[in-house]
């Protein structure tokens, strides 16, 4: 899932396991998909059976693969995908599921055990190190996410924040000690503060949100953000390794928010991320957003049903820009393109129409949205840029 | 106005489409309802128009039974436009450690968004949460009938259902018992028992097998090839007890496709003799059977048992289907008839060798 090999890589590096981290989500990984999967399974299915089969063939002999036992194929992933490439002649490899059903259960410690080999009480110190850097680079990475999305919008020479993003994500996969792992946050502040920003800018503001693997993974999405990015588009992504892991520790109170919000349309999780999906888009109409970036795979059951939800109920009542993409293996870049450019224009427009209508100047459109919205460390991204 | 004229004696009218789960609880509900002391008012047969509108309504990537469940409900508004409540119950699992597909979960959420939709009788099973009687109580209650009414209809109904399910398992078609159900009229199996020579087991979900416009009435094309069908809900009991392990870390979760599993275990192992060939019919879209079938497809090519996946949409062509079943009838049959000479022939060698022993 994109960049975040970065914190699962440490995870197992702490175990004293070698890590073969497989190429980039590509199209020969995706050919291979296709080709061994059944014919309408969802896009994520067939992209991580392509990843599989290049780390098997790099040598690796131990595969690791969430499991969850909700109502959506998710479920199903690990042990199909086992079948296949046993088919496929892999004799020699180990698929063990990492049960991320609810994290507070610590069935992931007895899958850790067996994953590292580790037996008796020397593991602890071990395990406790690897869930912590675990844990640091995933906040991290979200930070990065997060600076990623606004800065993309105001950088004066295209492309610049894209450089920046790869050097800081390589930089944190080298970063291996605690006190620096503390330190990075301010890293990672430093390094945007080189850029050359033009802070005069009023861009859009689009949520992104959907279906996990589908958004986080550039390749599959057709890196989305970056395109909207470059389109002058500031980027809010909640959605990350960190935000659904605090999840699972029931800890993140932003998305038993988001349920509250979605219970009058759907009182239920059923699977995906169909409820927070519908949450956040009430959320953000509400947050003065311009518009919102629903991804998902083909044929995704639950997100197909906050599809039908927003755009036949939640549509009418909140009145926020909608762009839905609906991803698989026959994605064409420019129709990609053609589409996000109208969605652009549609905000555009819409912000011209409540500049005339409303009499209020866009210097207080912006005090308004950011008075709502963002974290700590957004707003401390943002004063990079003021200040520039 | 309405109340008084309603306890005036007459009865709360309640829709229910015909598709979906109709064609697995229809006599369960009907039962249910009917000790509530509610009158049923049923959508006709699926047929090109509800498909139609059922597709215009819902949007594409949705699998074909969940827009043909629009279609219906459209019709059932537009032509009752008295009814009082439109029955779609919230199936969320209904054995413990189990769940139905996404779609079923969210079904009355999406259905109540639909323009002009009246109230929907909220009848949620969700046995991980509270028993099937307190659903039952919480229907009655939002129908005006006391707690003791609700758990005697819900008690009744259930019995009803048993007796349904082993007239089925007697081996009469579902379509047959439904028709009985409706009708009010006893569990008799039809007079004249269809033959064949060969037999196919038949699966797939209820409503993708028993809707005969969305599959093109295949029961009947099998049959006019001289196929036995027989379907998950004829088989005995017993198979369904002990859950199958796929892999030794994997629940499965989904209630239908752990049966459509037990029962081609049964078939794999066991039963092996019984049948000739098994078809699978999918709709395009289908979340959960994607992955089934393809677990299925593997397990035939190892023991060797003709299989055929059928995937069906609303384009789906006659002329195609039809060639598709009797080169796969005619497949089989010749697989049979070369069988049953080879083990013919083994027989008389043996018995040759018998003889020449004697002597």
């Amino acid at each position: 899932m994109g960049p975040n090999w970065v914190a699962f890589k440490t995870l197992f590096e702490c175990l004293d396991l070698e890590v073969i981290v497989p190429d980039p989500t590509n199209r020969a990984a995706i050919k291979v998909g296709v080709k061994y999967s059944p014919e309408f399974v969802c896009f994520p299915f067939k992209a991580t059976l392509g990843d599989f089969k290049n780390a098997l063939d790099k040598g690796a002999d131990t595969l690791v693969m969430a499991i969850d036992c909700g109502p959506c194929r998710f479920g199903f992933y690990a042990s199909v995908q086992e079948r296949l490439l046993r088919d496929m002649g892999y004799d020699n490899f180990n698929l063990i599921p990492l049960d991320q059903a609810d994290l507070l259960q610590f069935h992931w410690v007895k899958s850790l055990e067996e994953i590292s080999g580790l037996e008796g009480l020397a593991k602890y110190p071990k395990f406790v190190k690897a869930v912590m850097f675990f844990l640091k680079k995933a906040k991290l990475l979200a930070d990065i996410q997060t600076a990623e999305g606004l800065f993309r919008a105001y950088e004066r020479n295209q492309g610049d924040t894209t450089r920046t993003v790869k050097d800081l994500l390589n930089h944190l996969d080298q970063t291996n000690t605690l006190p620096e792992l503390r330190k990075f946050q301010s890293f990672i502040k430093d390094a945007f503060r080189q850029l050359d920003v033009d802070k005069s800018r009023h861009p859009m503001r689009t949520a992104i949100s959907g279906e996990i693997h589908i958004s986080l993974e550039p390749y599959v999405n057709l890196d989305v953000r970056r395109k909207l990015g470059e389109m002058g588009v500031e980027i809010h992504q909640n959605l990350s390794l960190w935000d659904w892991i605090t999840h699972k520790f029931h800890l993140n109170y932003h998305r038993k928010w988001l349920e509250h919000l979605s219970r009058p349309h759907v009182p239920m999780d059923i699977g995906g991320e169909c409820v927070w999906v519908l949450g956040e888009y009430i959320d953000r109409s509400r947050g003065g957003f311009s518009g919102f970036v629903h991804c998902y795979p083909f044929t995704c059951m639950p997100e197909v049903t906050a599809r039908t939800i927003i755009t036949n109920k939640l549509k009418k009542m909140y009145d926020l820009p909608i762009i839905f993409f609906s991803f698989d293996e026959q994605s064409g870049q420019e129709g990609f393109r053609t589409r996000l450019e109208a969605f652009v224009d549609l905000m555009q427009s819409r912000r011209e129409q409540m500049l005339k209508t409303q009499n209020i100047t866009i210097e207080e459109i912006s005090k308004k949205f950011y008075d709502s919205n963002g974290t700590k460390f957004f707003h401390e991204c943002l004063k990079i840029i003021q200040n520039n | 106005m309405e109340a008084t004229e309603k306890t005036a004696g007459t009865k709360i009218k309640v829709g229910i489409p015909r598709a979906l789960h109709f064609y697995r609880y229809f006599p369960f509900w009907k039962k249910l309802l009917e000790e509530l002391d509610v009158e049923i008012v049923l959508t006709t047969n699926t047929n090109k128009k509800i498909v139609e509108e059922g597709v215009t309504h819902g949007f594409g990537e949705l699998c074909i039974p969940v827009k043909i469940y629009y279609g219906h409900v459209m019709k059932l508004i537009r032509e009752n436009p008295a009814l009082d409540f439109l029955f779609v119950p919230r199936y969320v699992s209904e054995v413990k450690e189990s769940f139905f597909c996404p779609k079923f979960l969210s079904l009355p959420d999406v259905i109540k968004i639909i323009p002009k939709a009246p109230k929907l009788l909220n009848f949620e099973v969700n046995v991980k949460e509270f028993p099937i009687a307190t659903a039952a109580v919480e229907l009655a209650k939002q129908l005006g009938k006391s707690q003791s009414k609700g758990l005697n209809a819900y008690k009744k109904a259930q019995e009803y259902f048993n007796e349904y399910h082993k007239f089925l398992r007697e081996g009469a078609s579902v379509n047959h018992a439904l028709r009985l159900v409706e009708r009010d009229s006893p569990f008799t199996l039809p007079k004249k028992k269809h033959k064949g020579d060969i037999k196919f087991l038949l699966l797939g979900h209820a409503y993708n097998i028993f809707d005969t416009f969305i599959n093109l009435d295949f029961q009947k094309k099998l049959r006019d090839q001289g196929v036995e069908v027989f379907t998950i809900e004829n088989l005995p009991e017993s198979i369904f007890k002990v859950p199958v392990i796929v892999n030794k870390r994997l629940r499965n979760y989904w209630i239908h496709e752990e049966e459509i599993m037990q029962s081609i275990r049964y078939f794999l192992t066991k039963g092996r003799k019984e049948i000739d060939g098994v078809v699978f019919l999918v709709s395009f879209a289908c979340g959960p059977d994607s992955l089934i079938s393809e677990l299925i497809k593997r397990d035939m090519k190892v023991v060797g048992l003709p299989f055929l996946e059928i995937i069906m949409d609303e384009h789906s062509g006659e002329a195609g289907l039809l060639t598709r079943v009797e080169s796969f009838v005619e497949m089989v049959r010749r697989k049979k008839r070369k069988l049953l000479e080879l083990e013919a022939k083994q027989r008389i060698e043996a018995d040759q060798k018998i003889d020449t022993s004697l002597v």
